[in-house]
């Protein structure tokens, strides 16, 4: 994912929308730059816009003032069909024809823009594998078809016409939250193969850190809080607003964006069990370690020590007890890969009680990452 | 509908062994008039069933468009619903003599406001997120309406179209007051000359029709609608 396309793919300047009768516009001055390839996150509290404001890039609704730059275009210079028809566009309720075969509906827009029918049906078939359904779904009506597969029906008939831009109107609230984290995950996976330009929108605001490269939080009113990335909003929320909507947890949030693979582990001296304390202490010191990961016959870590500790112990005099009678019963380090998430590497390093964790890499030195290390990631 | 059929036959087979009410040497002596009159009851019908519905579907169209105009439409044509229909006929020999086009007034005026309501209440029953879907995949308005809103409408619109159609058989049969054939004028001729047989067959042939006509509509509807009848299914 990311920007690295270059561009601006959807530009908006100054919007409004006023509803005729409503006390205050639903959509106020809302200037905001989408870059191409990029994932968008507009979020926030009902009545904050986020609606109106996707839907007018697609013009379902038309601003009150205000210009929407499309790739460059202005998009109310377009007829408004032809617009439609190059920019994708999921909801929330789906709105699969009823009366059409699922490979029927997947090939809607294709078949709009007069596309012969072989290089439709060749196209549905892809789309089909693509999102995941078998594809003997082709045939079938949508009313044949779990709630989550007519979810992933509607991402392929958005997707069909190949369009540059991808809108997505709370697309995952109907589901159930398992299929719903499944059909995330796969909404990354998809993305990370046809890098489109997407924007959408939703209330969770964990679903939009998960899926945003970048999130807009709105504020009732449709005025504009916050404009960042995931991990900027959570370190900087800009004011009250946008702090109390990320919720207190915005520490573990931002951990939960990181993966171990981008923080710095360190190399940890490996010592047996009957190691003695000074034996530790002098292999630690050797290599300039912080830290001893204590292994026992089938070389399984059981226990990770602080060089500072050994310092103290050798000089309250126990520099011949074994390092093994020193450690704590049932405290073994938890082993992690480089993909787990850091939120996921504290929550097993407090549950193992002892104090970080090994990281299990192809390298021949044991590294750790120890709770030093994850504060310092939030820095 | 079948019932009053299956009672008026039971009161024919009965009539036929005592040999008062229903003759059947006249009947069988009348065979092509039987025809003649089933061709010109079939016409009477169609004529105005076609007329009522290209009116009907400009109104709807109408009503759709600009909902303000739905509550004056349907008032009028609840008026026309409710005029008793002999009475109409006799309005309207004044007007536009006896014949054809006298009788398609009175009624095609009877299927305004089934085919108005039905017709209306099918687009309207069309779910506000696939009209949401259809608009922003890119359809323009008439694409919308003839890909998605019509038939998805559909069942609704052959609703209204049975009742219109049994509607209407009924009344060509009262139209024979107006002098144009179909099933109403055995019933005259019966009544004109008290003789039972005529009125009998002209009964039962127009609640036949009625029933025959009714029935297919209900299988042409389930032919086009393949998509209502799958259900469930999924994981």
């Amino acid at each position: 994912m990311g920007a690295e396309s270059g561009g601006v793919a959807v530009s908006i300047r100054d919007l409004t929308k006023q509803y005729p009768g409503a006390p205050t516009p639903a959509v106020r001055n809302l200037s905001l730059d989408v870059a191409a390839g990029e994932v968008v996150a507009l979020v926030g509290p009902s009545g904050c816009g986020k609606t109106t404001t996707l839907k007018m890039i697609n013009r379902l609704i038309e601003p009150t003032s205000g210009t929407i730059q499309v790739l460059g275009r202005d998009q109310a210079e377009l007829p408004v069909h032809e617009l439609r028809r190059a920019i994708g566009y999921v909801i929330q309720q789906i709105g699969l024809f009823p009366h059409r075969t699922v490979a029927a509906n997947v090939g809607v827009v294709p078949g709009l823009l007069g596309w012969p029918k072989a290089r439709i049906a060749e196209r549905v078939a892809e789309l089909l594998a693509l999102v995941g359904l078998p594809a003997d779904a082709g045939s079938r009506y949508p009313s044949e078809l779990s709630g989550g597969q007519q979810q992933r029906v509607g991402v392929a008939r958005a997707l069909a016409a190949d369009p540059p831009i991808l809108l997505m109107d709370e697309p995952y609230s109907a589901v159930d939250p398992l299929v719903r984290a499944r059909l995330q995950d796969d909404l990354l996976a998809l993305q990370a193969q046809v890098g489109k330009t997407i924007v959408i929108v939703t209330h969770d605001i964990d679903e939009a850190i998960k899926l945003g490269d970048r999130v807009a939080i709105l504020a009732e009113g449709g005025v504009l809080a916050q404009y960042d990335t995931p991990d900027e909003l959570l370190r900087a929320p800009a004011d009250e607003f946008v702090a109390a909507f990320l919720g207190r947890e915005r520490s573990l949030r931002r951990l939960g964006l990181r993966r171990v693979g981008e923080v710095r582990s360190e190399p940890a001296a490996t010592v047996a069990v009957r190691a003695t304390t000074a034996e530790a202490l002098g292999a630690a010191e050797g290599m300039g370690a912080r830290w001893v990961l204590v292994i026992d016959g089938d070389a399984e870590p059981v226990g990770l020590v602080a060089v500072a500790d050994l310092r103290h112990h050798s000089r309250s005099g126990a520099a011949g007890r074994t390092v093994g009678e020193g450690l704590e019963p049932d405290r073994r380090p938890p082993v992690v890969d480089s993909t787990w998430p850091l939120r996921e590497v504290l929550d097993a390093v407090l549950r193992s009680g002892s104090g970080g964790a090994l990281v299990d890499d192809a390298s021949p030195a044991r590294c750790v990452i120890t709770l030093d290390a994850l504060a310092e990631a939030l820095r | 509908m079948t019932a009053p059929a299956v009672a008026m036959l039971a009161v024919l087979a009965q009539a036929n062994r005592r040999d008062t009410l229903v003759s059947w040497g006249w009947v069988s002596e009348h065979l092509d008039d039987v025809w003649s009159r089933t061709v010109e009851h079939v016409e009477l019908t169609l004529v105005a069933l076609a007329i009522g519905f290209t009116v009907s579907s400009a109104l709807a169209a109408l009503a759709v468009r600009h909902r303000r105009t739905f509550a004056p439409i349907t008032w009028i044509g609840s008026i026309l619903y409710t005029i008793p229909s002999v009475a109409l006929f006799g309005m309207l020999i004044p007007v536009t003599g006896l014949g054809f086009w006298t009788a398609e007034i009175a009624l095609v005026s009877y299927t305004i406001l089934i085919f108005v309501r039905n017709i209306v209440a099918g687009i309207d029953g069309v779910p506000a997120a696939v009209v949401e879907a259809a608009d922003a995949m890119g359809y323009t308005r008439w694409q919308r309406l003839r890909s998605v809103e019509l038939p998805l409408a559909l069942p609704t619109i052959v609703a209204g179209l049975r009742i219109a159609a049994v509607t209407v058989i009924g009344l060509v049969t009262v139209a024979a007051v107006v002098g144009n054939g179909g099933y109403g004028a055995f019933i005259l001729d019966g009544l004109d000359r008290d003789f039972p047989t005529p009125i009998v067959l002209g009964a039962v042939l127009s609640v036949l029709l009625a029933a025959t006509v009714d029935a297919g509509l209900a299988y042409a509807e389930r032919a086009l609608t393949p998509w209502a009848r799958r259900r469930g299914g999924g994981r």
